[in-house]
């Protein structure tokens, strides 16, 4: 991606016999190329996008999916939500949540990486490997698993942590119900999502530390750089655009966090929900579907992603820039 | 990016739901005389056992249409609200369906079920069904639906560990708390599961109490009267048996009777929970081993006597865009005639809803009388989004037990229950 802007300045150059340009037909090219491309993604999102747009401002039950006009209701969908208490504390919810997961994901993802970069053939392969497993579980069984991890009857973590003695943390841990309340919940959940996320990050990591020239490490070594000083002013000005870009996709993906809470703490928690399980709740919650209300709750996370994804495009033009 | 082409196939899928809606063929005609296939659905994930029987009942409604082949689909409980969305939007329904009871009314009000009054009318069958469930199938005096089969719910206990403490059947809800405590003490268990979210068991205690979620006074809609003393006292009650009376562990708050007590109750791990008589069925899959010291006894009212139960359960309707109305209709009467009515009784461990079928097995005899005083929760069709969607009375319930105020929350619970159930 990033060596497109050179070629394509390279070829005209060449071409060009005095006359004017001929910029028509080689210019036709790349579109069709990106054409079959740029279709599927209108029909499968940006279509489905404007038809939520639309949606959002009107009235959209089950007699209008059997075939009745939609009532257009302006933006009551909107005032509705913006006016509802609830719905900054799903916001809330949803952005703390980010935050939180965002960091340790990077944090945990980096550390891993660094191991990973350290470590010998062997032992790389191996942890690899196990870091690779848990980002190719499917959310749905990621999910399934940590509710039963921290689950009261037979749950381990409650277990081991009745186990330990009592001085270090707490007893009657035995019942202890994870996902009684928020705080509690999106510990879990972090964790859970944190767990998927990092191979990623770490996996990035390790391929842009293996771009880094070991000579640098060696002269850094001899002027007697510790670890942590060798991080912050070698390693991580090397690999500041990988990290960009992957904060940017960090928040884009937990932001969007939806199968995992659904399964773990459910619509019986609305004190928990977050921005997608709000929205999700006023679709399909019940016989009665609000698709106009769902529309108008997904249409203000779409925005903030769009607003994150304008970032993450910068970002990328801005290092097309520099190389 | 992976995660964004997901998220566009999903919003795809919800388009598609939606796109489609506009192509409905008009079909008031319908009753051929012999469709090529007739599909149903039922309700649940289906067994081997349920399978055999539907065959039995296929095979005895071909004697009348010899050329119509019966499709069965099995629809997961979980998955009943959207597969009805996708059925409504692009008219791939079933001819002939089950529905839980509380959804009849949603389905009426939107126009998916085939009045079927004039059908009704002809089946003799049909003064043998439950007035009361039946009122929950019409509206504006027209029959939309049958009631199937019914469930109503009791307190599981243990026999053995009521007489080795010398515990009288409850009879009031301090005789209820009282055995609570006493086998906590001495079991080492919590003494009863009270889930926040097990709307069915809070609404006996509510009725128990002589309350009401919400009353209709004929023309002016659904009244909310979870904001009244006995309905605010019966709250407290539930919830009080795990914030103040500690007799019902903090572990099921927040979640269902099936998400950790049935289970615990199977393993021997809790007193007493609340559910029907089809969790003989789960339990025993669960732990086999005191099985045979399980029992159960009606909820008990306040002061006395058993508190009305919700009644659950199927009915059962003909899909208003079904091309087969007459043969669906045929359909019905032979899944529920007498011979089919008892079959599935027996194997599903549900009450029939026919007068003339009654339960032959002597442990679950305790849920006939139970039966006999069962209430319904408001016939309105905002009570999917207010159980379902909003899941109000459960997110109250949990609030109260996490210390909120009882008076507060449902003041807030009872407004969302005026604006909701008239929708």
């Amino acid at each position: 991606m990033l060596d497109t802007a050179p070629a394509v300045r390279k070829a005209p150059g060449r071409k060009s016999s005095g006359r004017a340009r001929p910029r028509r037909r080689p210019r036709l090219g790349p579109y069709l190329l990106i054409a079959p491309t740029v279709l599927v993604i209108a029909v499968l999102m940006f279509w489905p996008m404007i038809q939520i747009g639309i949606m959002s401002f009107q009235k959209v039950g089950n007699r209008q999916l059997r075939g009745e006009p939609a009532e257009s209701v302006g933006t009551e969908n909107f005032d509705k939500i913006l006016n509802d208490p609830f719905f900054w504390q799903t916001l809330r919810h949803t952005v703390l949540f980010a935050v939180v997961a965002v960091s340790l994901t990077l944090v945990v993802g980096t550390l891993v990486g660094l191991l990973l970069h350290r470590l010998g053939k062997r032992m790389s392969g191996f942890v690899a490997g196990g870091v690779m497993v848990a980002w190719a579980t499917p959310p749905v069984t990621a999910a399934i698993i940590f509710s039963w991890l921290f689950g009261t009857t037979g749950g381990l973590v409650n277990w081991c942590l009745d186990l330990l003695p009592d001085f270090l943390v707490g007893g009657g841990w035995s019942d202890y119900n994870w996902f009684a309340t928020p705080l509690s919940t999106y510990t879990v959940l972090t964790v859970c999502v944190v767990w998927q996320a990092c191979p990623f990050v770490a996996v990035s990591v390790l391929a842009g530390l293996k771009s880094v020239p070991g000579e640098l490490y060696e002269a850094a070594r001899v002027d007697g750089s510790g670890p942590w000083r060798t991080f912050w002013s070698l390693t991580y000005p090397m690999l500041k655009p990988i990290f960009l870009v992957l904060v940017v996709m960090s928040i884009i993906w937990d932001f969007k966090v939806f199968t995992q809470l659904f399964i773990m703490s459910g619509m019986a928690n609305r004190d928990s929900f977050n921005l997608s399980l709000y929205g999700y709740s006023e679709a399909f919650g019940s016989l009665n579907p609000k698709l106009g209300m769902g529309s108008a709750i997904a249409l203000v996370l779409t925005i903030i992603l769009l607003i994150v994804t304008a970032l993450y495009v910068r970002v990328m033009v801005r290092q097309g820039e520099t190389k | 990016m992976k995660y964004i082409k997901i998220a566009a196939t999903a919003a795809a899928i919800a388009l598609a739901a939606t796109a489609c809606g506009g192509d409905k063929k008009d079909d008031a005609g319908g009753g051929g005389k012999d469709p090529a296939q007739l599909k149903v659905w039922m309700m649940g994930d289906g067994t081997p056992e349920q399978t055999k029987f539907l065959d039995g009942v296929e095979t005895e409604f071909k004697q009348k249409h010899p050329s119509t082949d019966v499709q069965i689909k099995y629809v997961p409980w979980a998955q009943v609200a959207t597969t009805f969305q996708k059925a409504a939007a692009g008219g791939q329904g079933p001819d002939v369906t089950e529905l839980g009871n509380t959804d009849v009314q949603s389905h009426i009000e939107q126009g998916s079920l085939a009045d079927i009054s004039d059908e009704f009318k002809g089946w003799a069958d049909g003064k043998t069904l439950n007035k009361t469930a039946l009122g929950n199938d019409t509206a504006d005096g027209k029959t939309y639906a049958v009631p199937w089969y019914g469930g109503v719910r009791g307190v599981w206990y243990r026999t053995d560990w009521f007489q080795e403490l010398g515990i009288q059947q409850p009879k009031t809800w301090a005789d209820l708390t009282a055995a609570a405590k006493k086998v906590q003490d001495s079991k080492k268990v919590p003494g009863i599961g009270i889930p926040s979210d097990q709307t069915n068991a809070l609404l006996s205690f509510i009725w128990g109490n002589g309350g009401e979620v919400a009353v209709s006074d004929g023309s002016d809609g659904w009244k909310g009267q979870l904001d009244q003393p006995p309905a605010i006292e019966a709250v407290k009650y539930y919830a009080g048996l795990v914030s103040t009376e500690k007799v019902a562990p903090e572990k099921y708050i927040g979640k269902d009777e099936l998400q950790g007590p049935q289970r615990d109750f199977a393993l021997g791990k809790l007193g007493m929970y609340i559910d029907g008589s089809w969790a003989l069925k789960e339990m025993t899959k669960v732990s086999k081993k005191n099985a045979d010291k399980w029992a159960v006894f009606p909820i008990p009212g306040k002061t006395g006597g058993s508190a009305p139960v919700m009644a659950g359960g199927s009915d059962i309707a003909v899909w208003n865009d079904s091309k087969a109305k007459g043969a669906a209709f045929d359909y019905i009467t032979v899944l529920n005639n007498a011979k089919n009515a008892k079959a599935w009784a027996d194997y599903s461990g549900f009450s029939s809803m026919r007068s003339d079928v009654k339960f032959s097995d002597p442990k679950l005899e305790i849920f006939t009388s139970i039966a006999g005083n069962t209430k319904f929760p408001p016939i309105s069709s905002g009570w999917g989004e207010f159980e379902q969607a909003k899941k109000v009375l459960p997110n109250a319930v949990k609030a109260i037990m996490q210390g909120k105020s009882a008076e507060e929350e449902m003041k807030k619970a009872n407004e969302q229950a005026n604006t909701l159930l008239n929708p």
